[in-house]
């Protein structure tokens, strides 16, 4: 490992030091257990408060921005109590379940939907040693359990008993299909840079130096490194998240909302919420595996890991607003015929390349 | 004897009157002229016939209306025939049919824009229609008693139908499609996101590709047309025009009222008040055209975007000069029979700089909207070669303005029926042979310039207008009682379409008749031509495209 990456090589992971802080450590398998259980509290709920700003306030302002309003600006300085009215609101709404609605697999979607998502948390290295597990497949698993969603959409769609619903969640499965592969490959390309599944060797690797102009280091970030693999990494990524001009499976126009159809009150938070969650998920893996991670100058490194995926984040929101959504069979077409297509060429190119250059 | 009759005519060689009487030959048996058109009395058993002779033979390719009526002795179905080609060249055929037994030939098959002008004649008047496809109410539901506008009926019987007795829409789940796949009904509405108001698609879905697609319509209907024939001429019937196309179309509808009336009453508008009439219709237009672009970027992008707030913010301004011109955002009620309510708003250089200053600003706000949205490629990749509607399905339809022209169907009342201050204008018909989505939304934006060069024309015409000549009203009498029997058909150039009034006359100071000719209710008609075989967001773009205002189609 490279000494100028002091965070990511020692490897002491942020159960670990709330176990030593805490004293927990001390107690054996129980106490950490009990120490990885409240690291992984505090992650869950960073991600999770960032969803609360990001669903009832931020993305008003920001879609407000695109379009010339104002939105929400009652409550509070710039309408951000707006988010505990929210929360009120929603929370207190009757939970309306269809006649027809298949109990365990109806009740159950939500929960898969925002659980997936949290999970894929766990490997994300956030700085500042807000870190949860490093394990040797980081990569693999965070793909791996951000498409359980899917199963998600899945159940929801079929278990609503609504055949806008249905429609929903076939269109779901259909996408994420043909999107994840090409989603895998291109981040399989950037393994071959890194040498490693594991996250933080991924971004050690990018901590180098790229090229030095007038005495500062570009780092060799492999979204500049390989720039075509990072705008593929991004395109597939929005299908996979669901987002314009992808956002097939919620379509407001065509399926009224798609899957989530029938979802009301806190089921309701709780898929609108796994959506926001991976939006971020998304967010950081792009970060992760293309952005150098939490790395930057000045700022503590969970500053910037955060300026990283809210920067996603806002890619996604302006696209939602400027962009027309395609049609579901020209939405495969372009994951099988051209995305697919063209995410292996980057990945022989680039196993070609670090071939040679090895 | 012989011409016209063998032979079928060369295109734009019109008939005349003796020629057509020819052509009916003996199966006309009286004549009923109307103030607008010949009218030839037919036998209910040979509409048909003769229908598809003034088609085939003299050219009269459009069926514009269906007006049924029911009168002490008979009822009376009247089908106005005009001709894309020429829309001034107009004829009626009267069937008259008995009280007791009001049975007549359908329409439906040679003219299929017949199919729902023939239900709504049965649905509301109570004629019966002989080898119609599909002879069921259309804009009340199917257990009503009665039929509201013929004579027996009893308007205080109330009408108590269970939930029951109700088609249930979730029953008919399942449908053959005869292919060999298994498909799903879908309803489309009334509640859902792109159906513009209350429209109920009944949608036959095989996986996501449509199969078959029947718009139920009725939901909005507020019997517009009785309350019109229970109004007086002179002032009760102008407020109800704005309330059928309700989004900014007001003045577009009044001057369809107007024109009719003007014409029974033989009512002369001074020039001054034709020019600002035309002005304030060409600023509807505007505002109308910017909703639709609008709502379509609506459809199409399926969020809410920057497209549809960037159309309202356009809009807006249109909309505040209309205030200024008219007292309202809305309801405008500006029309009067014979001229307009009053002269433009005092100072008038102010209201001149404003609209002038929204006309230079217009030139800018087209072209980024060609940037944002017309020239995107996911935008093109889902509008062109959609929604396909050829010209000919098109007429067959009857389908006019917008969605007729970016078929490539020349037709335009404003110049080829010329009324106000059109013909003295220079300005363009704008048509495009796309067919499809994107060729109808490329029309409507063409529009919006050809309008703000009649504006800027008109504008100029005002300011110059001598002013002791600024005559805003003809004299017209207190009670308008138009003679006995006269009746007429006029149309005017709407946002939509032909927007056609038909007035008949019983010699009091109310209509005996009022029918209403509803673009929207024509072109929504061709949505199964355009969106079968196609997929639902497809169907979703299509519907967007005929820019239809429910208020307008249930009337």
């Amino acid at each position: 490992m490279n000494a100028a990456t002091p965070l990511q090589s020692d490897t002491v992971l942020l159960p670990e030091r709330i176990g030593e802080l805490t004293g927990l450590a001390e107690f054996g398998l129980a106490g950490e257990l009990l120490a990885t259980f409240i690291a992984a509290f505090i992650v869950g709920n960073l991600m999770l408060a960032m969803t609360g700003v990001a669903g009832p306030w931020a993305k008003r302002k920001i879609t407000a921005a695109f379009t010339d309003r104002i939105a929400v600006n009652h409550l509070g300085p710039g309408g951000i109590l707006i988010i505990v009215a929210d929360s009120v609101r929603l929370l207190s709404k009757e939970n309306i379940i269809p006649e027809n609605a298949d109990r365990p697999a109806y009740d159950l979607a939500p929960i898969v939907i925002a659980g997936s998502a949290l999970l894929g948390f766990a490997v994300i290295p956030m700085g500042n040693g807000v870190h949860l597990a490093d394990p040797e497949v980081g990569l693999v698993y965070v793909f791996a359990v951000a498409g359980i969603a899917s199963i998600g959409l899945m159940m929801a769609g079929y278990a609503s008993g609504n055949k806008y619903s249905m429609l929903g969640g076939l269109r779901a499965v259909a996408q994420n299909i043909a999107y994840e592969i090409p989603l895998v490959v291109t981040g399989m390309s950037v393994v071959l840079f890194a040498g490693s599944l594991r996250m933080s060797e991924i971004v050690a690797a990018q901590s180098e130096p790229l090229i030095t102009i007038a005495g500062v280091a570009i780092p060799a970030w492999y979204a500049l490194v390989n720039p075509f693999a990072f705008v593929l990494f991004l395109i597939a990524n929005f299908a996979e998240v669901g987002r314009n001009p992808f956002d097939m499976p919620e379509a407001p126009a065509e399926l009224i909302a798609g899957y989530q159809t029938e979802y009301s009150s806190v089921y309701f938070v709780l898929v609108y919420l796994g959506e926001f969650l991976h939006i971020f998920l998304g967010g950081a893996i792009i970060t992760t595996i293309f952005l150098g991670g939490p790395a930057g100058p000045v700022l503590p490194e969970i500053v910037w890991f955060i300026i990283k995926i809210w920067a996603v984040f806002l890619l996604t929101q302006w696209l939602r607003s400027a962009i027309p959504r395609v049609r579901i069979d020209q939405l495969i077409e372009i994951g099988w015929k051209g995305l697919l297509v063209l995410s292996f060429a980057n990945l022989f190119l680039t196993a070609a390349i670090v071939g040679v250059i090895q | 004897m012989s011409t016209g009759i063998e032979q079928t005519p060369a295109d734009g060689e019109t008939l005349t009157e003796d020629e057509l009487e020819a052509l009916i030959g003996d199966r006309a048996i009286a004549r009923d002229d109307h103030m607008n058109a010949p009218g030839f009395v037919v036998n209910p058993d040979e509409v048909q016939s003769v229908l598809s002779d003034l088609k085939e033979r003299a050219g009269y390719d459009h069926l514009s209306s269906v007006t049924a009526q029911e009168y002490e002795d008979r009822y009376e179905s009247i089908y106005h025939l005009k001709k894309y080609a020429d829309a001034s060249d107009e004829v009626s055929v009267v069937v008259p049919t008995a009280s007791d037994d009001p049975v007549s030939e359908s329409a439906e098959p040679v003219f299929r824009t017949a199919d729902w002008h023939e239900r709504e004649a049965y649905d509301l008047v109570g004629i019966e229609y002989a080898d119609h496809p599909d002879l069921r109410r259309i804009l009340l539901p199917e257990t009503w008693q009665g039929h509201p506008l013929s004579k027996g009926y009893d308007q205080e019987k109330p009408q108590v139908v269970t939930l029951s007795e109700h088609a249930n829409p979730l029953e008919s789940d399942h449908r053959e499609s005869g292919g060999e796949s298994d498909t799903m009904f879908l309803n489309i509405g009334p509640h859902h996101p792109a159906t513009h108001g209350v429209l109920h698609v009944e949608t036959v879905l095989d996986g996501e590709t449509v199969v078959d697609v029947e718009p139920d319509i009725g939901y909005l209907h507020r019997c517009e047309e009785q309350m019109c024939q229970q109004g007086t001429y002179r002032h009760q019937i102008m407020p109800y025009p704005d309330r059928w196309d309700y989004v900014s179309s007001g003045l577009l509808n009044e001057w369809s009222y107007a024109r009719a009336i003007e014409d029974l009453a033989d009512i002369e508008v001074p020039e001054y008040a034709q020019v600002i009439r035309t002005m304030g219709a060409e600023l509807c237009r505007i505002a109308s055209h910017m909703l639709a672009l609008g709502t379509f970027a609506l459809d199409v992008y399926g969020e809410f975007t920057a497209i549809f707030q960037y159309t309202f913010r356009d809009r807006e301004v249109v909309q505040d000069i209309l205030e200024d011109l008219t007292g309202q955002r809305m309801m405008f009620n500006y029309f009067r029979v014979g001229g307009v309510a009053w002269d433009l708003p005092e100072p008038r250089e102010e209201f001149f700089e404003k609209t002038r200053d929204f006309l230079d600003e217009l030139p800018a706000k087209v072209a980024e909207y060609n940037d944002m949205v017309t020239s995107n490629e996911i935008f093109q990749t889902r509008c062109i070669d959609t929604g396909v509607l050829e010209p000919e399905v098109a007429k067959d339809y009857g389908c006019t303005g917008p969605v007729a022209r970016g078929s490539g169907v020349d037709y335009d009342l404003r110049r080829d029926d010329p009324y106000g201050y059109y013909e003295n204008l220079d300005w363009d018909v704008v048509t495009r042979d796309g067919c499809d989505n994107y060729a109808r939304v490329l029309t409507r934006m063409e529009e919006v310039e050809e309008s703000a060069k009649i504006i800027q024309q008109c504008l100029d015409l005002l300011e110059d207008w001598p002013e002791d000549d600024r005559e805003v009203q003809a004299n017209v009498p207190r009670t308008l009682k138009p003679d006995a029997d006269a009746e007429t058909y006029r149309a005017v150039e709407a946002a939509k379409g032909e927007l056609g009034i038909y007035i008949r006359s019983d010699g009091t100071d109310k209509p005996g008749r009022f029918k209403i000719r509803s673009p929207c209710f024509s072109n929504l008609q061709a949505l199964g031509e355009m969106a079968e075989g196609e997929y639902i967001p497809d169907l979703v773009a299509s519907l967007g495209s005929l820019d239809i205002v429910l208020g307008e189609v249930d009337r």
